[in-house]
């Protein structure tokens, strides 16, 4: 798990240094990767694969629109696409301190050494989303279609003038 | 212990990084990355409280799944956005993007 996690982090950092847009988006895929390679490891298998194939879709279709909207995709004229740097440095060491410090200091209480295995995993999440969590479950759904609509009327919107 | 807290610190680190991606980015698409990486560093948490605290309680899980959910949304409307703004300016630099203002 922690060589997952760490690949995860130095991808995660190759993607605000690379300064090739396609390279960034790929950055960002193999963390997302690695992050599921954690779920697996953490024996979350049904989350570990849907990770995986969510984000390969998902990262695919970001490095489209990148190249798409970029002024410079491949990051060949050097241009530099930041701003206050050092206050975003300063608040995301700052954040990362903080999530550290209660990570380290906090006392989480006795570790679970087993989990049940990823047939009765599965199981129970499908009982859990048919019953306690139905209505949080539907609610996601209901916001998805409102959220495809929104992003179809935002995008066509400027068609219409 | 000692694996909840290597999550935890993955966690930890990939929320400094995507805060830091999500603040000092000028490109809508590099901070909407920056995004997914805070999101990402979410779900490594939910996924680690639920295997090494809760295995038997599987809102943990649930929630894994509605921050994934989150991230789609997030991907679904950011893009939707970028290609409006794209459309009426030519770009989507959120430097150039003052007018949004008020």
């Amino acid at each position: 798990m922690g060589a997952f996690g760490l690949a995860a982090a130095w991808f995660g950092v190759v993607v605000f240094r690379t300064s090739s847009m396609v390279r960034s988006a790929l950055a960002l895929l193999f963390s997302m990767a690695a992050i599921g390679g954690m779920f697996l490891a953490m024996e979350a298998e049904f989350l570990g694969v849907l990770q995986l194939m969510m984000m390969a879709t998902e990262m695919a279709i970001m490095a489209i629109f990148m190249v798409m909207y970029m002024m410079d995709p491949g990051g060949l004229s050097g241009m530099d696409m930041t701003h206050q740097k050092r206050a975003s440095l300063a608040a995301g060491a700052l954040g990362a301190l903080g999530a550290l410090a209660v990570a380290v200091l906090a006392d989480w209480g006795p570790i679970e050494a087993r989990v049940p295995a990823a047939t009765a995993q599965v199981r129970e999440l499908g009982i859990e989303i048919m019953e306690r969590s139905m209505l949080i479950f539907e609610t996601a759904g209901v916001t998805i279609l409102t959220a495809m609509i929104a992003a179809t009327a935002i995008a066509i919107q400027s068609r219409r003038r | 212990m000692a694996t909840l807290t290597v999550a935890l610190v993955v966690g930890a680190v990939l929320f400094g990084i995507g805060l830091y991606g999500a603040l000092s980015q000028t490109n809508l698409v590099m901070i909407m990355m920056g995004v997914e990486l805070m999101l990402g560093a979410a779900m490594v948490n939910l996924v680690a409280f639920w295997r090494f605290l809760h295995p038997e309680v599987y809102a943990g899980q649930m929630f894994v799944l509605i921050v994934m959910t989150v991230m789609a949304l997030e991907m679904t409307v950011g893009f939707g956005i970028a290609t409006g703004r794209f459309r009426a300016k030519g770009s989507v630099e959120m430097e150039e993007a003052q007018d949004l203002k008020g």
